[in-house]
């Protein structure tokens, strides 16, 4: 089981990622992040931001360096852990990846059927979820007939849903209008009121400040 | 900024009726998913049920087969006799002499000699050729002496009746020795071939059925790509992946194997009649048998672990190809 330790729950340490391609995506990149906070990742395309949340998803692993949740090293976690500790994260994309032959209630009861608990469970949390995201009444209704807000909105809901100790977000607000981007920025902010570490990756610098939070600028390294 | 409460871990207890819990929770989840796929895709999953069907229905009706003729040599086997044709000056005197010696001895149950007049009466009465006969003015016939060996002293081999007989021919008396279950034993042999044959082409149709059912899988694999992906970043693990695909692999053997039964028992009505008829000529009681339990339960276990096993192999494999980072 892995074990989580509250205070600094993500540090980066000297982390550099080099993609097979050659590209370098990361150069020395020393970040604390604490429990329980709010941070913005920002920067211009190929600045990082998505290759910074993916290595601590374990989507990727660094070319050198160490990330660090909760106080532990990711690259000591064994692979049988990495299921249990993706468990623990919640990972939103810019396109929401839903499955648009299952209806929305479907989508957002996978990680939930995946931790194996019972059908009242499941059909408590996850309309309490999609509640929580304001899709309520829209249960039955497949991803297709959604608005392209109210499909990221699944998306949150569904990332949510297993109570993840950290919430990362890969430009959730890259396809909406701005009003709808607001939106999708507040309901991440209840969810940090809520006690959950939101990072949100986001190149809309005037939406990431008006939600005053901390803000982390990356640049984009010349190789 | 103040660290905030966390949100609540997922319950993660570890005792042993949670953990069986989950577990029985996902495979019914796996089972339940697994036939409603093949349930709402009909057409795909017939022609994959027929193809393994038609694989596996080869083999057991060769099987079935062998069987049924083995069933005859057995049938045949406990009343074998073994005649002694004696030399042609041999008496009838000297023929009961040989007869009584040769009851003496352990393997031998009963004897019976029979006379070379008896033995032309017998063939005068069967071959019906009894005026050509009497032309010949001398008896060609021998007197004979029929053994009937004790199975259980003898041995139960083809070889330890050979080897009786090869002892029996070392009397002076004795001309030939004819042992009356040969036919059997050449049938036997025949047999022996046609259950290596069976061996053969069952393996090579197991391959097929791997083959089919892996296909399958893999074509499925293919279709719900996207969904592997998007469990496999919210946490699943591979056996989570794994599972509604290897039962899918197990349905389709067992209900292929099912069908194939199907197959080989229709196939058999049609024979019944005609084998019977056949039997009944040669005076035989030989009846054709159906597929028994045990065939029946060999049939359906084979046919699903050929299932579990393409299932296997197909999902491993694009496991393996589609590799995420540490998982």
């Amino acid at each position: 089981m892995i074990e989580f330790r509250q205070e600094a729950i993500i540090e980066f340490r000297q982390v550099c990622k080099r993609y097979p391609t050659g590209q370098l995506a990361l150069y020395n990149v020393n970040l604390t992040i604490r429990a329980g906070e709010m941070l913005f990742i920002t920067g211009n395309s190929g600045a990082g931001k998505s290759t910074l949340l993916k290595l601590i998803a374990l989507l990727e692993t660094p070319s050198k360096g160490d990330v660090l949740v909760s106080g532990m090293p990711l690259t000591h976690l064994q692979q049988r852990q990495v299921p249990a500790y993706r468990r623990r994260i919640g990972f939103i994309f810019q396109d929401p990846h839903l499955l648009y032959d299952r209806n929305v209630f479907d989508n957002v009861a996978m990680p939930l059927l995946i931790s194996g608990m019972t059908p009242t469970e499941i059909v408590r949390r996850v309309n309490a979820a999609l509640d929580k995201v304001g899709l309520g009444k829209k249960t039955k209704s497949f991803p297709l007939m959604l608005s392209a807000g109210e499909r990221q909105r699944v998306g949150i809901a569904r990332a949510v849903v297993n109570r993840p100790t950290i919430i990362l977000a890969d430009e959730p607000t890259g396809n909406l209008d701005p009003e709808l981007a607001q939106d999708i920025m507040y309901t991440f902010a209840q969810f940090n009121d809520l006690g959950a570490t939101v990072l949100i990756a986001s190149h809309d610098h005037g939406l990431v400040e008006r939600m005053k939070k901390r803000i982390i600028v990356l640049q984009r390294v010349e190789a | 900024m103040t660290p905030k409460k966390p949100l609540a871990k997922p319950r993660t207890s570890s005792n042993r009726s949670r953990l069986y819990f989950i577990w029985w929770n996902q495979q019914k989840q796996a089972i339940d998913f697994s036939l409603k796929r093949l349930w709402f895709n009909p057409i795909s999953a017939w022609i994959t049920l027929i193809a393994i069907a038609l694989a596996l229905s080869l083999p057991t009706s060769m099987h079935v087969l062998v069987k049924n003729l083995q069933s005859l040599t057995h049938n045949n086997q406990s009343v074998p006799t073994i005649s002694l044709f004696l030399k042609p000056k041999i008496t009838e005197q000297q023929a009961n002499d040989l007869a009584e010696l040769v009851k003496s001895q352990p393997e031998v149950l009963t004897t019976t000699v029979v006379t070379r007049d008896q033995a032309l009466q017998d063939f005068k009465k069967i071959s019906g050729l009894a005026d050509t006969l009497t032309t010949l003015g001398e008896n060609p016939l021998p007197n004979i002496v029929i053994i009937t060996p004790k199975l259980n002293d003898l041995g139960e081999t083809d070889a330890d009746l050979d080897d009786f007989s090869k002892r029996l021919k070392t009397y002076k008396e004795v001309g030939d020795v004819q042992i009356d279950v040969e036919w059997i034993q050449r049938l036997r042999a025949i047999l022996q071939i046609a259950e290596r044959i069976v061996a053969v082409v069952a393996a090579l149709l197991a391959v097929t059925v791997l083959l089919v059912v892996g296909n399958t899988i893999r074509l499925d694999i293919e279709n719900r790509k996207d969904e592997i992906r998007v469990t496999r970043l919210i946490g699943a693990t591979n056996r989570y992946i794994r599972r509604p695909f290897l039962y899918g692999g197990l349905w389709l053997g067992l209900f292929g194997g099912v069908l194939s039964l199907l197959v080989v028992n229709i196939a058999l009505l049609f024979l019944v009649e005609p084998v019977n008829k056949l039997s009944m000529l040669y005076g035989n009681t030989f009846n054709i048998g159906g597929i028994d339990l045990t065939t029946t339960l060999e049939v359906l276990i084979t046919s699903s672990l050929l299932g579990l096993i393409g299932a296997w192999l197909a999902v491993s494999r694009y496991l393996w190809d589609s590799k995420v980072i540490n998982d």
